[in-house]
């Protein structure tokens, strides 16, 4: 994945995140809309219902006035005409006076009386005098065309009015005649039992005084009391001037009136109603939820429906929101897998990028180094072909050619190491071992390089340490001799070099805590080279400038060899004051079991003429190498037969006699057949030397897995390429005693 | 798991849902009359009683009290009360008394809440009903039965013992200086000094309780000597004569007229509170006199911003309550007399009275109901669990005293001199005495 696609992904990703949020917001939007026009409808129904449920009120309100009205009415039109025919009966009668006074109070009439024609004073039926005194009609109100008196309090204590009609004998006027009659009359022809549940309030109104002179018994609370319209408008705070001019206008025209006013905090309909053309009212009110009871269950439903509607909305909203909320806290775990994966992706290309850099400089480190001696070969070669005639100068020519060989082989050794520690294909061989011997070697090894270089090589120990350990030995002199040599290289001559070794406190009985140091006075680090020191093809100076020869893998080699140990490595160094490693390992410390010496398996001393005489069959397909080979052998008294390939070796061996052949040197990679095959086919074959007759691995396939898979063929040793023909003499010993 | 209970759930829900549903569809109109049968017809008491002018969302907790007694009634003994009422307009109006005189003779009504003028007028023409075979009756105070009986009869029963006093602005006292007066003089004394302060008018008066200023003197020694009996005997024999005993009172009124301590024009035209209520609340005038119960109810003063406490009037033995008996009676003609007296009955009972006492925080007639009263009553309070006040109605006296005294103070208010009011009341007492 290239850093540019990487960024597009980026890209992609934030515009997918916009186009998410995008439509949540646009989903959110819609179920707000949704119920916002549901809302609208609902609350626009409601309305509605209101309004009808107000109309139908009012309606339902007038329907009732509109009967108490006529009722009313017809009491009133009754008691006139009751009244004429009295007035009818005393014209025909011959005593008026006496008629009159033998009337007694009736349910209809409370009192009557007459003036006849032409006279101030008459008499009234409860017997005394009677004037007329206290009446007045000149409010102009009739029933049925007869004149009806303002209300007053008559000697009953009650209220009420008197209507006036003329007493006509004969068609002439002979007196007129006063009924009595009083509200309490009224009352009994309206509903006892109730008017509106008693909760609604109805007063009768004299027009003139404006006095409330009934309360009837069903309509309205029984402890209310008022005494006139100004005294109820009062005591429920009616002021307000527009509902005032509208009472007012209709006591003056006798209209209709209804309006809506809160009496005693409750929303009530209130009206004028007028009887008998205005000449008394009915004045009073009607609590909205008194008159609009199954309204009110209506709108507690709406309400109810609203509410519910209003949870559902919420829900969806608080289940959408969790929702959302989980995909994103999703999302957002998948970005950051995502984020963390393109990290480690884009890590990896800068690791990819940095290797390849670094195996770019290695190679052409590689090509400088290989050229190096290459050219010293080649070099030589040509003076050695010139003076080939000066055995003197052939044999110092060939000596460092010889040095030149070495140092390419050690390169290609180390650039291996690498290779199969990098690959994990390093194998820890632990054996026992003895630290005396490990020091011993390795200042055998050291202390001649700096002496060349004039060098003070000190070796110290510290600290009560094991004799016997087990570990893998050649791979420890591998770290400390990759150490030492370095600091011999890196040190100037003249220099000093220490390597110690000191055993540390025990954190484990059976572990030996060991710390190997080595120092130098030498040309030091800088602190940015030593972050990189441990990094495989870095070397502390361009080797092309560099006066000392490596591969820059060295340290790498070292560390990774620690670490395999389960080991530890530090450095600590200053520019031109020198270096210090230091290696911790942990190695199992074993005693020495009794009667075995140091070097009871002891090695035999080397035959140099074991190859003498001996015909080997080599299979190798190339010619130098075939050349070589058989010169060196030559050279040991030796001689052999080349096969250009496993198949013809194998043609060859079949062919030969037995023990024509003493040994078969077998190349492994091959054209046509390649080592590992022809070894399987040589010792298949049915003769009987086939089983028997070495075969030995001669290859540049030099790992311990080579030598594995050789022996696995059917071989019964293996000798790396370059040959060296001082463990071919001891792999040849070692076979023969197995074979013996 | 958690799937199957979900399933559950929702079918469950669903059963419920298609209950409901089924059961709403289910209702079956049958052909049946929609009315409920008809209930048996209640008998119907009719009760006459005066009503406050109205304050909006103001509660008469007078009112109230009583009104819950009647409920008790109605609904122990399954009837049904209507209540009639009378309010006048103004002083030229007739008023309540006159009415329920009317409506008492004619027979309108079955009870009728009566002042104590109209108790004796009606008592002594035999309108009233005897009250005494009541069960409740039994539980009254002694003072109450005597002042409530005519020619033997118990013909009222009140339902809380009316006690007027002095209302005064506490805080007003103490901004002059001046102490709560007990004598007349000391009252004067404080009208003047209030006069010269600014207050023209220290007294705020109405037609129709000044009589207790007159009754709180003349009675005072007579009520309180300890020689009660012999001494309204000798009122009924002529040996003593009311206008002595009127006169210190008249006298007193008299001053305060002249003095202007009353302004004796506006007095003679106003109602009770609504002519003096005003400039009392507004702290404008220190002192009216008003009954018990005006002190709890926001109609009249319940709700002051100022101190105020209820004393009694001044006299020659300090602060004097006057107490006259206002009553319930049943017409003695009453179309539904004995439904009335059952009702009466329960209005009247302990239980009723202490539901009475209790809203309305007044002295209960019933000697066995005690309540707390309000703090403002307190000193009128003391003084009549003392035992110290005059009644301002004695059915035992020949002459009426509270309804004549109050004619006769509206004469004085009129501009008569003492003497022709003393003279009236030499009138009516050679007219009982038969002379």
């Amino acid at each position: 994945m290239s850093l540019e696609n990487w960024k597009r992904g980026l890209l992609m990703k934030e515009r997918r995140n916009r186009q998410e949020k995008r439509k949540g917001f646009s989903l959110l939007f819609s179920i707000v809309l949704i119920f916002g026009i549901l809302g609208t409808i609902v609350f626009w129904l409601s309305q509605k219902t209101s309004r009808e449920m107000s109309d139908a009120s009012i309606q339902n309100l007038s329907e009732s006035l509109d009967l108490i009205q006529s009722t009313i009415e017809a009491i009133l039109c009754n008691e006139v005409q009751f009244q004429e025919l009295v007035a009818r009966e005393i014209a025909r009668s011959e005593d008026p006076e006496a008629y009159i006074r033998a009337c007694e109070e009736n349910q209809m009439m409370s009192k009557i009386a007459m003036i006849p024609s032409g006279e101030t004073e008459g008499i009234a039926s409860t017997g005394e005098i009677f004037t007329g005194e206290g009446l007045d009609f000149s409010a102009g109100g009739t029933v049925l065309g007869m004149p009806v008196s303002e209300s007053y309090i008559n000697y009953m204590g009650t209220w009420s009015y008197t209507i006036k009609c003329p007493v006509e004998r004969d068609g002439q006027e002979i007196g007129t005649l006063y009924g009595e009659y009083i509200y309490d009359t009224i009352d009994e022809f309206l509903p006892a039992e109730g008017f509106y549940n008693k909760q609604a309030f109805l007063y009768i109104m004299d027009a003139r005084s404006q006095r409330f002179v009934l309360h009837p018994k069903g309509m309205g609370q029984r402890n209310a009391g008022h005494l006139n319209l100004d005294d109820f408008y009062r005591a429920n705070d009616i002021r307000e001037p527009g509902i005032r001019a509208e009472v007012e206008e209709s006591l003056q025209t006798g209209r209709k009136v209804m309006f809506y006013h809160d009496i005693r905090e409750e929303q009530a309909l209130n009206y004028m109603w007028p009887i008998n053309d205005g000449t008394i009212f009915l004045v009073g009110y009607v609590p909205i939820d008194v008159i609009q009871r199954e309204g009110r269950s209506v709108n507690q439903n709406i309400i109810m429906v609203v509410f519910l509607m209003l949870t559902a909305f919420i829900l969806c909203i608080a289940l959408y929101y969790l929702n959302w909320k989980q995909q994103e806290k999703v999302r957002r775990e998948l970005e950051e897998e995502r984020k963390f994966h393109n990290q480690q992706l884009a890590e990896a290309l800068r690791a990819a990028q940095l290797a390849s850099e670094s195996k770019t400089t290695f190679l052409s480190n590689m090509s400088h180094d290989i050229r190096t001696p290459m050219n010293a070969v080649l070099g030589f070669t040509s003076l050695l072909a010139k003076d080939a005639e000066d055995p003197k100068k052939v044999r110092e020519y060939t000596q460092k050619i010889a040095a030149s060989g070495q140092h390419l082989l050690s390169l290609i050794n180390d650039v291996l190491d690498v290779s199969k520690i990098e690959s994990g294909k390093v194998v820890l061989n632990l054996e026992k071992f003895a630290m005396d011997d490990v020091i011993a070697s390795v200042d055998a090894i050291i202390q001649p390089m700096a002496k060349a270089k004039r060098q003070e090589f000190c070796v110290e120990e510290t600290g009560s340490r094991h004799e016997y350990l087990v570990g893998d030995e050649t791979r420890l002199n591998q770290i400390l001799i990759n150490l030492l040599s370095n600091a011999v290289k890196y040190t100037p001559e003249g220099g000093h070099i220490w390597f110690r070794v000191a055993t540390l406190k025990q954190r484990s009985s059976q572990y030996a805590h060991i710390r190997f140091e080595v120092e130098d006075d030498g040309y030091g680090m800088t602190p940015e080279y030593l972050e990189v020191i441990f990094d495989a093809f870095t070397r502390a100076e361009n080797s092309t400038t560099n006066k000392v020869q490596g591969t820059g893998l060295g340290m790498a080699i070292t560390k990774s060899i620690v670490e395999l140990m389960g080991g530890t490595i530090d450095v600590f160094s200053q520019v031109n004051k020198g270096s210090l490693f230091q290696v911790d390992l942990e190695l199992r410390a074993v005693e020495m079991p009794e009667g075995e010496t140091e070097h009871s398996s002891g090695e035999e001393p080397e035959d140099p003429d074991i190859l003498k005489g001996l015909h080997f069959l080599a299979a190798e397909d190339n010619e130098i190498n075939a050349e070589i080979l058989e010169e060196l052998l030559e050279m040991e008294g030796a001689s052999c037969e080349i096969a250009s390939n496993g198949q013809l070796a194998v043609e060859r061996f079949r062919q030969s006699t037995p023990g024509e052949f003493d040994a078969i040197l077998m190349d492994v990679q091959m054209p046509v057949m390649n080592g590992h095959e022809a070894s399987c086919a040589i010792r298949v074959m049915e003769r009987e030397d086939a089983k028997d007759i070495p075969i030995i691995a001669m290859t540049a396939n030099a790992f311990t897995e080579d030598e594995k898979a050789a022996l696995a063929a059917g071989m019964d040793a293996h000798v790396p390429k370059p040959l060296d023909m001082e463990l071919l003499k001891k792999t040849m010993k070692q076979i023969r005693k197995r074979k013996e | 798991m958690k799937n199957r209970k979900m399933q559950g759930w929702a079918v469950a829900c669903l059963m419920a849902v298609t209950a409901v549903f089924l059961s709403g569809c289910s209702a079956q109109k049958g052909p049946k009359n929609l009315l409920p049968e008809n209930e048996k017809k209640r008998q119907t008491v009719n009760l006459f009683s005066p009503m406050e002018k109205s304050i909006p969302n103001a509660v008469n907790v007078a009112r109230t009290a009583a009104d819950l007694t009647v409920a008790m009634a109605e609904e122990k003994l399954d009837v049904t009360v209507d209540y009639w009422t009378y309010t006048a307009k103004d002083y030229q109006d007739r008023n309540y008394d006159e009415v329920c005189l009317d409506r008492a003779r004619n027979n309108m009504d079955d009870i009728y809440l009566l002042n104590p003028d109209v108790i004796l007028k009606l008592g002594a023409e035999g309108a009233l009903m005897d009250l005494s075979g009541l069960d409740s009756a039994g539980n009254l105070r002694e003072i109450i039965r005597v002042a409530n009986t005519v020619d033997g009869k118990l013909v009222a029963i009140p339902q809380e013992v009316v006690a007027y006093g002095l209302f005064v602005n506490v805080d007003l006292f103490k901004q002059y200086d001046l102490a709560l007066p007990n004598t007349p003089e000391e009252f004067l004394e404080c009208c003047r000094v209030f006069q010269e302060n600014g207050i023209e008018t220290p007294v705020g008066a109405n037609r129709w309780w000044l009589e207790t200023f007159v009754l709180a003197q003349a009675y005072a020694d007579l009520y309180n000597g300890g020689n009660t009996q012999a001494e309204i005997e000798a009122l009924n024999n002529g040996g003593a004569r009311y206008s002595d005993y009127m006169r210190p009172g008249f006298e007193f009124l008299k001053t305060m007229i002249d003095q202007g301590y009353i302004d004796a024009e506006k007095a003679l035209v106003s109602e009770a509170i609504e002519g003096e209520g005003a400039d009392f609340l507004a702290g404008k005038t220190p002192i009216v006199m008003a009954y018990w119960g005006a002190a709890n109810t926001e109609t009249a003063y319940g709700k002051t911003d100022f101190e105020m406490q209820v004393i009694g009037f001044p006299s020659s033995r300090g602060q004097m309550p006057v107490m006259p008996m206002t009553g319930w009676a049943v017409g003695a003609n009453a179309k539904h007399r004995e439904d009335a007296a059952k009702v009466l009955d329960v209005m009247i009972s302990d239980e009723a009275l202490q539901l009475f006492a209790e809203t309305n925080r007044v002295i209960s007639p019933s000697k066995n109901v005690k309540v707390d009263c309000v703090p403002a009553l307190q000193p009128l309070n003391d003084r009549i669990e003392e035992g110290i006040y005059v009644l301002g109605s004695n059915a035992g006296m020949d002459v009426e005293q509270w309804g004549n005294t109050c004619l006769i103070v509206r004469q004085l208010l009129a501009g008569a001199s003492v003497e022709e009011c003393m003279e009236a009341f030499d009138e009516l007492q050679d007219a009982a005495l038969g002379k």
